[in-house]
């Protein structure tokens, strides 16, 4: 992009109060926040802190964590393996081989015969999520990812599946099924890995 | 000077071509989209995807009269005054319509269809075509069937353009494919009891489909296309030297596609092209690396460096032995290897003896010739029926290499009178290029070189009997690994480009015989053709080690400016893949 492009806009920064260019009172009152949220810990037990591991976070239901392969009624993989997730991932951590689907599946043509995540590369932006045009892939509220080697850290198809067995109860398809009722945000899980 | 009116500006019509106006609006940058049209095909019309508006222009008075209903662009002759409209609201709103039209019965699965990334169907969707779905009646769907062992026909994906009905009947002959029944239960069909297996041509329908309906099984749901980086090179399985594009992702070989050259190979190629690819990229069968004998007798992996100063030790020794020093130039190496094989080894000794490998034959030559027309079922006005052979002689470079030893040696040595020579124990030292795709050497000659020739060096790509008692073996390029020249069977010269690096251990002929040579600097092809072009007579039509990109004929002369190659909208790169 050139600098004299049409559709570039350009910003000022806002222009500085009197206060602020004094500096001193901005100081006090950044120091006022961090005042308040002592006190608050202190007498209103108010901390952003949780006591891991005996306490367990909940992230929130966007979070974006550990991705899963999602199955379908008849417990197979979802994926047709058109690649658009590995086209769309900015990281290059997703490889898939594609195959003719067996003849015993009417409804496909085409399945994923390997699919590997490496989720130490992976930057967990969504964008396969995004990109995906069956549903099948998706991150999970699992963030306690862990490992004692890179290679355990490579996820396979397996191993994908099965994080979707683990959070399938916690955290239901997004798009295929509204989740039931009363169902409140991702609990904590087992971790597939450790 | 004659002259066409497209979009309200005046264009001059090129001389001595026969265009329609889909032709002449591409050449100056209009595009009329098109699905059933291909230029070495009859015109049928019937996909209707070209309609634009044409009048005509009184060459009197100036005015301009306009036909009352749109008119195909494929059948509408560029000619002096034609008026032509591709851009107004009805021209819009007509490919709006058919966008519609062709869409009904297909199904949405590009996800998975291979076709997505160079599809007709999306590309002009995007284009001319409209985001919702108006119809909502259920979808015929059509069954998956195979009309070859190789291709296999997505039924529903069909838009009835008829271009593979219509390459069978006309440029081969045979007519294996038909229209079965009529109306929205048209279908294309193999006749019963026939298929495309024993086509060897069939592999060209896959190419001339637009959409995802006709799909070659071997690179089916194996990559996305967008994946494959694309490399033009020379296909080295005939002396033909058609012209493909060979493309590839992740250091692997997918698919072989051709590429136009109106001299060679017009549109097609030969399925021993398109899945030759196979053979040379095995990785079994092929020379991991060089080896050198150690005192024992046996192979052992030596480095680069050593193995060649053993080859340029072994060679010089024979020379101070007296001995005859020879060298086997194989039909598979390029102009350029083969002339800095032949200075090399006339360094070691002058009076080294250069011979041509042998030059595998197969068969018999097998010429397509499609008459202007004979079996054509449409418009054949602006048909140029070019002749498409697969040839006997199965190596690529026979003519260059013959050309550059008479240039280096003042003749060309046979291979079977080399093989006297070695026979009657008078050579000391045989450096053999090879680089065949399929064994080129019995068990019984290799032993007879073994025990005659003192020093025998081996530089190839497959493990050959001769490999196996080499005192030497070093693993060259295969034709997809190295770039440089090959003169075909019209002594043609076209420039094939590496399509991959070098495989691990290996280095391409060109690199070895510049590190025996001491050149400086890398080896490029372009440089050694380029030296070649500007010492050997024959050569001289590639002053500058450029080939333009139809290739040049040795020995007659400058080429005339041509037209660009043709290729099929949808296959043309676009976006960010332009610049790739």
């Amino acid at each position: 992009m050139r600098l004299d492009d049409p559709k570039l806009k350009k910003i000022e920064p806002p222009k500085l109060s009197l206060a602020d260019r004094f500096y001193l009172p901005q100081v006090a009152a950044g120091l006022k926040v961090t005042g308040e949220h002592i006190l608050g810990v202190i007498f209103k037990d108010q901390a952003f802190t949780v006591q891991y591991p005996e306490e367990q976070h909940v992230p929130s239901p966007v979070y974006r964590g550990v991705h899963r392969l999602n199955k379908d009624e008849e417990g197979r993989p979802k994926c047709v393996a058109c690649m658009l997730c590995a086209t769309a991932c900015p990281a290059h951590c997703i490889d898939i081989v594609g195959a003719t689907a067996p003849e015993s599946w009417p409804d496909r043509e085409k399945y994923p015969e390997s699919f590997v995540i490496d989720e130490l590369r992976c930057i967990y932006c969504g964008m396969c999520e995004e990109a995906c045009p069956v549903e099948a892939i998706e991150l999970t509220g699992l963030y306690d990812l862990t490992g004692l080697s890179r290679e355990e850290m490579i996820f396979d198809k397996t191993k994908l599946l099965s994080v979707f067995d683990v959070t399938r109860d916690a955290e239901p398809m997004k798009f295929t099924t509204p989740p039931p009722a009363g169902t409140g945000p991702t609990q904590a899980l087992e971790s597939p890995v450790s | 000077m004659a002259t066409i009116i497209i979009n309200g500006e005046e264009y001059p019509i090129p001389e001595g071509e026969k265009l329609n106006a889909i032709q002449m609006a591409k050449r100056v940058g209009v595009e009329i989209p098109y699905y059933c049209w291909h230029p070495s095909l009859s015109v049928v019309a019937n996909c209707r995807m070209c309609e634009v508006e044409v009048g005509s222009k009184d060459p009197k008075t100036g005015e301009i009269k306009m036909m009352p209903k749109l008119v195909p662009g494929c059948q509408t002759p560029a000619k002096d005054g034609t008026v032509l409209v591709t851009d107004s609201d009805k021209v819009k709103e007509h490919h709006r319509m058919i966008m519609e039209l062709l869409l009904i019965n297909h199904p949405l699965d590009c996800p998975v269809c291979d076709q997505a990334g160079e599809c007709g169907l999306q590309d002009y969707s995007y284009q001319h075509g409209q985001a919702n779905h108006r119809f909502v009646e259920e979808r015929t769907v059509n069954p998956r069937k195979d009309v070859s062992s190789l291709i296999q026909l997505n039924a529903d994906r069909c838009i009835m353009c008829t271009r593979c009905v219509r390459f069978t009947r006309e440029i081969t002959g045979t007519a294996e494919l038909q229209v079965m029944r009529r109306g929205s239960h048209a279908e294309i069909a193999t006749f019963p009891g026939v298929t495309l297996d024993d086509n060897p041509l069939a592999g060209n329908v896959v190419d001339l489909c637009p959409v995802g309906a006709l799909l070659d099984k071997d690179f089916l749901h194996k990559q996305r296309v967008w994946f494959l980086s694309k490399h033009d090179s020379v296909c080295a399985g005939c002396a033909g030297g058609c012209n493909i594009s060979v493309e590839e992702n992740k250091g692997k070989i997918w698919r072989v596609k051709p590429r136009h050259n109106p001299h060679v190979n017009d549109y097609w190629i030969c399925d021993g092209t398109r899945y030759g690819y196979k053979a040379e990229s095995a990785p079994d069968d092929l020379i991991p690396g060089m080896f050198a004998l150690d005192k024992d007798g046996e192979h052992v992996a030596t480095p680069i460096d050593q193995a060649l100063r053993k080859v340029d030790r072994g060679l010089k020794d024979a020379v101070v032995d007296g001995k005859v020093v020879a060298g086997i130039l194989s039909p598979f190496l390029t102009v350029e290897e083969a002339y800095l094989m032949a200075r090399y080894l006339k360094e070691v000794t002058n009076a080294a003896v250069l011979a041509i490998g042998p030059v595998p034959f197969k068969g018999e030559d097998r010429t397509y010739a499609p008459d202007k027309t004979k079996g054509r079922s449409g418009d054949t006005t602006f048909l140029d029926p070019k002749p498409f052979t697969l040839y006997a002689e199965k190596a690529p470079n026979a003519r260059g290499v013959r050309a550059v030893l008479e240039h280096v040696q003042g003749s060309v040595v046979e291979y079977d009178d080399l093989l006297k020579k070695v026979e009657a124990g008078e050579v000391g030292a045989l450096y053999v290029a090879g680089g065949y795709i399929e064994g080129w050497i019995d068990e019984a000659t290799a032993a007879k070189v073994r025990e005659k020739v003192g020093f025998v060096v081996v530089q190839d790509t497959k493990v050959s009997a001769l490999a196996h008692k080499a005192d030497v073996v070093l693993a060259a390029a295969t034709y997809a690994e190295k770039a440089g020249s090959y003169v075909n069977v019209d002594n043609r010269l076209q420039y094939a480009g590496a399509s991959l690096p070098p495989r691990d251990g290996s280095l391409p002929g060109l690199d070895l015989f510049a590190i025996l040579l001491d050149r400086p600097g890398p080896a490029r092809s372009g440089e050694v053709l380029a030296e070649l072009a500007a010492k050997a007579p024959a050569f001289a039509a590639a002053a500058g080690g450029v080939i333009p990109e139809f290739g040049v004929v040795l020995g007659a002369g400058a080429p005339k400016a041509e037209p660009p190659a043709f290729v099929d909208a949808w296959f043309a790169p676009m976006g960010a893949a332009k610049s790739r």
